[in-house]
């Protein structure tokens, strides 16, 4: 996780004279341009068909939307969740006073994205019970460690001469940490943040197995009922969903990022 | 000997000066070693002045300075700061009222130059337009431009101008004591030197009691009213004007330390405005009459003349084969050479020797600050200068060797 994070800063560093918010116009509409051209082309081919009954009690607008609505459910509230647990944790860890607990916590993240994520949201499940809190203590399991991850790299690689001036010119560990170390460790920890999301998206795909739906249930539905066009609306979906919550993250990211940097 | 009188820096009046930074019995013990950091540092700054601890790497020197600010806390001592005791006090709020400059600088990267410069200001709570006036103030002072870098970023500003910055920085709330570790260490060595001379100049204007560490002595010669050369565990072998540190080391130590040329060093101490410079240079206006400018020049022992533009500034230097050729119709502002050559009184003897082999006419000239010239320095001026402290070198030695003279008979 860190290579990807070290890798995503390091292209999005600009060295050009004068910072400017984001790069060129391809990477602001290239995605979203590729997106409505998969979608529209989708549901040309698929408006083209003849759907039988079956087919079409899936492939209808109610059914994709709950479907599509589902999902974002579930992948909003966990990211939400793992951000606010991950971001403070990994705070917390990159404080000298916690380099004694550090490998003991980056291994209990580690069970969670190193054991299947079907296989933990089962285990999850199995101790709880059904259910939408369940699934999201599940989600959160997968994708608490690259943002944990993320923080911790990210405040690491602050440059050390920066936090040193700022608490010799008198500023509060507390100051140094807001504004310093973690507006400069902004742009590794959103690549965090961006690697759980898309985790959570493609996590979201297993709610159906623990009746919990999202777009899952559409994918799942072309498989068992043997229907390509339900299946390959299903998995567009997911794939679209994923790159455009990546993108709108990546975005979000770059308005957001400090400047200067 | 008047000489060596006007050489040597005006000795800060010990009597009158009060002082302004104590460390008494400063100790640093890291846990887990055996041996101090720094180890019962005493040392008294006086008020205005600029100490320089200098010493090899590892020798404590930055730990030193870092238990002043409690960027690391004493294990014992005590931290005086105009006479109050700063030991126990709220290390933040201490910090905000001790300048501090490191050596790459340390500026947020994510702010604008405006508001590095502003951020102790804003720690103290100043309102927006004070701060703003004081940024450009300070950027001002420092020599850069307020609406062309206020806006900027760190990034996009050379080694020079982000140590300038840094500087700026840290006299933003006119704090009474600065701690530099090192603030020009990591610039190349022209403009190392120009910052050296700027920052002297700066200090002239705000006289602030600075502890300045650095590992290179010639730095600390140049810069320091009184050196304090460092062993292990921060350890002072000397603390002593530079004069004295070149002329009378204290033991081997020091003088390895100082190494070899001490006398060339000692250029680096006498300042143009402390020598008496030729004064009686024949000048004129470059709009005076060709005919008017060779009366002076006549009525002159030199073989060429300044010529002055309207403001007293120096402009060009011509003989008399130029005048020559100012009477067949040349502008007198376009013949003979330009002045190359020119230092401010501030500048070492160092700096003017510099500019005046790099020069054209083997000598160089000294305006005041706003340009206007004032007199010459020549070749000879130096080597006087040279000859005067290899003279109380050789005393100094000779000295030794008389007292040494006895014991070393006795022993053959």
């Amino acid at each position: 996780m860190a290579d990807t994070a070290l890798a995503t800063r390091a292209t999005g560093a600009s060295d050009r004279a004068v910072p400017r918010r984001g790069g060129s116009r391809l990477s602001w509409f290239g995605m979203p341009v590729l997106l409505a051209v998969i979608l529209g082309a989708t549901y040309l081919w698929v408006g083209s068909l003849e759907l039988d009954t079956i087919e079409r009690r899936t492939l209808n607008a109610e059914q994709l939307t709950r479907s599509t609505l589902e999902h974002l459910h579930m992948t909003a509230v966990s990211t939400a969740i793992v951000i606010v647990l991950a971001i403070p944790l990994g705070v917390l860890l990159s404080r000298p006073f916690a380099r004694p607990v550090v490998p003991a916590v980056l291994g209990v993240a580690n069970i969670g994205q190193g054991v299947p994520s079907f296989g933990l949201i089962t285990i999850v499940i199995l101790w709880t019970s059904l259910g939408f809190w369940p699934m999201i203590i599940g989600l959160v399991a997968c994708s608490m460690l690259p943002i944990l991850r993320n923080t911790m790299v990210g405040l690491e690689q602050v440059d050390r001469t920066a936090v040193k001036a700022s608490r010799g010119m008198g500023m509060s560990p507390l100051q140094v940490l807001l504004r310093v170390e973690l507006p400069l460790a902004f742009p590794v920890m959103i690549a965090g943040i961006r690697t759980a999301l898309i985790i959570n998206v493609g996590t979201a795909t297993l709610g159906t197995f623990f009746g919990q739906g999202g777009l899952g249930f559409i994918v799942y539905n072309g498989i068992t009922l043997n229907r390509t066009p339900v299946l390959i609306t299903g998995v567009v979906l997911v794939s679209a969903l994923a790159l455009l919550v990546d993108y709108l993250a990546g975005a979000l990211g770059r308005l957001l990022a400090p400047r200067g940097l | 000997m008047t000489t060596t009188d006007t050489l040597t820096q005006a000795d800060p009046a010990r009597s009158g000066a009060k002082p302004m930074i104590e460390l008494v019995g400063l100790t640093k013990r890291f846990p887990g070693t055996a041996e101090a950091a720094v180890d019962g540092l005493t040392l008294t700054v006086d008020e205005g002045e600029i100490t320089v601890l200098v010493g090899p790497s590892g020798c404590g020197k930055t730990t030193s300075m870092e238990l002043i600010n409690r960027l690391i806390e004493p294990t014992s001592g005590r931290i005086l700061i105009d006479g109050k005791d700063m030991t126990h006090t709220n290390p933040d709020e201490l910090r905000r009222h001790i300048g501090y400059v490191i050596q790459e600088t340390g500026l947020l990267p994510h702010r604008t130059i405006a508001q590095n410069v502003g951020t102790v200001p804003k720690l103290l709570g100043w309102d927006k337009a004070r701060i703003a006036a004081r940024v450009d103030e300070l950027l001002e002072m420092v020599g850069m431009d307020p609406a062309t870098y206020r806006g900027r970023y760190p990034k996009e500003l050379s080694g020079g101008q982000r140590q300038r910055v840094g500087v700026a920085r840290a006299l933003a709330a006119d704090p009474p004591v600065m701690l530099m570790d090192e603030p020009f260490g990591a610039i190349d060595p022209i403009t190392r030197e120009r910052l050296q001379n700027e920052f002297l100049r700066l200090q002239q204007q705000v006289r602030k009691t600075i502890i300045f560490v650095t590992h290179d002595i010639d730095e600390a010669l140049k810069m320091g009213d009184r050196i304090a050369v460092l062993r292990n565990q921060s350890h002072i072998a000397q603390y002593d004007t530079p004069e004295n540190l070149l002329t009378s080391p204290a033991d081997d130590y020091v003088s390895d330390f100082i190494g070899t040329g001490a006398s060339l060093k000692r250029l680096n101490l006498s300042r143009v405005r402390d020598i008496e410079m030729a004064t009686d240079a024949p000048t004129a206006s470059v709009s005076a009459p060709v005919a008017e400018v060779r009366a002076a020049l006549l009525a002159s022992s030199w073989t060429s003349l300044l010529l002055l533009d309207a403001a007293g500034r120096p402009a060009r230097w011509v003989t008399s084969r130029d005048l020559a050729r100012a009477d067949q119709g040349a502008v007198l502002a376009e013949v003979g050479l330009p002045v190359e050559a020119i230092v401010e009184p501030h500048a070492t003897l160092a700096d003017a020797l510099d500019e005046l082999i790099a020069s054209n006419v083997g000598c160089t000239v000294v305006v005041d600050g706003s340009g206007a010239y004032q007199g010459i320095v020549d070749l000879e001026t130096i080597m006087t200068v040279v000859r005067t402290v290899r003279d109380e070198y050789e005393r100094f030695h000779l000295a030794q060797k008389l007292a040494q003279q006895p014991a070393d008979g006795q022993a053959r």
